[in-house]
């Protein structure tokens, strides 16, 4: 097997080469480790690269595979992580300058399940600040840039996972959601993303944007990959106040790409702020999506109108809350956009965010009773694509101000109201980049989504096209 | 009625940290446009019934 073959392979394939021992943890770890050496310098994904231990942990694996001590699909594989989760012995900074030399004494609850899983964590990847932001141009190590186009941004939060993912530098990677931060960059970059419902996998020791709306999601090339990744690390744990107490689920044994029948819905009004070629690639995707059994419905949640304004205000005030102490002693330290977010956010009364989340019983009451008719909702994940980074911080034309059918409601609102949420890739662009689309079930329809993204992608291969980086 | 005399009570709520004129004069515009936002979602969410943020305690299953 070449170099190349194997930054392209799949993880599905990948797990198999190892656990059949064709390959070696320690080859697969030092092709990643190569080509993110290669890559660094253009994309800017990572922060900590600890090579030296991943070398060492994929030595071991290739040992415990060979004595038959096999541990799973994600023994002796390369992954990545966004540096928002603890890792013992390796700093964890959050994109912080605040952080810039802390080195954790704990393991976050993801990685302790990473590493029981036996995957190799190669580095540690770039995002804004502590998660504030939705382009990963906030970061005191500077911009992640498009594996596609890099000139043009990655998404945020979780920017540097997307990006690793798109080019090739391991065929996993974990990252958070507060606003859209794993389906917007996984649209940008056009990689599989996938957020499950609120308190499917722990956050223990992960930073928060705002506790009631943080999850962990991941990126992989396919559906099929996802599952993979997100059977070991899903679960509960008494350490997460939101960790939902269930079975352990098996995605990857449930994952079945049979949707006859399914009913999928789309909010037309919000289409009305996409760009042409995302609108017209989701048009095509959705005749994809009934040509595989789903029945397409026109739907409508008028109150989706308010959801971008609610799950900005909730953010930034729990975020406040969050960060009240380093505000005060390190003001200066943060990124100024980010740092002027919190000032925002501390000036919320209490009596202002209890309101809003009035607003936001509203919505999700609504939403409830929406799903009581369909399935899933389809809409394009972003409203356009991968904007250049010149364009700043607006580039993503984002609304969260008015309300409005301006598509960052639809983009919000998943997170804020704990909706399992998918984004697959579904076209490219006259200027070569993809666009997405998401796929949002009810609460703990987890299943429901990842198979309707199965069966899209079966019935498609636009998640198998790849950067020219 | 300048926008610092009109919000000195949020100013109050930001842990004294010093801040430029142009810093606090963005904060300040920011928060001046939080307040329509906020009216808005207080008319949307009227007759909504409040929620409980009381959470079950975490306990293992039972066997």
């Amino acid at each position: 097997m070449s170099d190349r073959d194997i930054v392209d392979t799949s993880l599905t394939d990948l797990s198999w080469l190892i656990a059949a021992k064709k390959i070696s943890s320690v080859e697969a770890a030092g092709e990643a480790l190569a080509r993110l050496d290669q890559l660094e310098p253009q994309l800017n994904a990572f922060i900590t690269v600890p090579r030296e231990q991943a070398i060492a942990r994929a030595k071991t694996a290739d040992e415990e595979i060979a004595s038959g001590d096999y541990r799973g699909p994600l023994h002796g594989v390369p992954v990545t992580i966004k540096d928002m989760f603890e890792t013992v012995g390796v700093r964890t900074t959050g994109a912080s300058k605040i952080l810039i030399d802390w080195i954790p004494d704990r393991d976050s609850a993801l990685v302790e399940r990473l590493n029981t899983a036996g995957a190799i964590i190669i580095g540690k990847t770039n995002l804004d600040e502590f998660g504030h932001g939705g382009t990963s141009t906030l970061s005191h190590f500077g911009p992640v840039h498009n594996p596609w186009d890099i000139k043009r941004i990655a998404g945020g939060s979780s920017g540097g996972s997307a990006a690793a993912v798109a080019a090739g530098i391991g065929p996993l990677s974990y990252g958070t959601e507060t606003g859209s931060s794993v389906r917007r960059p996984a649209s940008y970059c056009g990689v599989t993303g996938f957020k499950p419902t609120f308190g499917i996998i722990s956050r223990h020791g992960s930073f928060r944007g705002a506790w009631s709306q943080d999850h962990v999601g991941l990126f992989a090339r396919s559906v099929q990959d996802i599952v993979l990744g997100l059977d070991p690390v899903a679960g509960y744990d008494v350490r997460d106040p939101a960790s939902v107490q269930q079975e352990t689920p098996q995605y990857g044994a449930r994952l079945d790409g049979n949707v006859k029948g399914l009913k999928v819905a789309v909010l037309r009004k919000f289409l009305d702020s996409v760009t042409p070629e995302v609108k017209s690639a989701f048009e095509a995707a959705i005749k994809a999506l009934a040509g595989a059994g789903c029945e397409i419905i026109n739907f409508d949640i008028p109150e989706l109108c308010y959801a971008a304004m609610t799950s900005n205000l909730t953010s930034s005030a729990e975020s406040a809350g969050m960060n009240r102490r380093w505000f005060r002693e390190h003001y200066r330290d943060f990124v100024p956009h980010v740092a002027r977010g919190i000032a925002v956010g501390m000036a919320i009364t209490a009596s202002e965010y209890l309101t809003v989340q009035r607003a936001r019983q509203r919505i999700r009451e609504a939403v409830r009773a929406g799903y009581e008719k369909i399935d899933v909702i389809a809409s394009p994940t972003t409203s356009r694509v991968a904007p250049l980074l010149a364009e700043g911080l607006r580039g993503n034309g984002d609304d969260t101000r008015h309300a409005s059918t301006n598509h960052s409601n639809m983009l919000r609102f998943p997170s804020m109201l704990g909706l399992p949420g998918c984004s697959v890739p579904i076209g490219i662009s006259p200027e070569g980049m993809p666009i997405g689309m998401q796929l949002i079930g009810k609460w703990f329809g987890d299943q429901t989504v990842l198979n309707t993204a199965a069966a899209f992608q079966s019935a498609t291969d636009w998640h198998t096209h790849r950067p020219k980086i | 009625m300048e926008l610092k005399e009109k919000h000195a009570h949020r100013v109050a709520l930001l842990s004294a940290v010093e801040l430029s004129p142009e810093e606090l004069d963005a904060i300040l515009g920011e928060i001046d446009d939080l307040e329509r936002v906020v009216a808005e979602l207080e008319e949307f969410g009227k007759d909504t019934p409040w929620i409980s943020l009381q959470a079950q305690p975490a306990f293992p299953k039972d066997e």
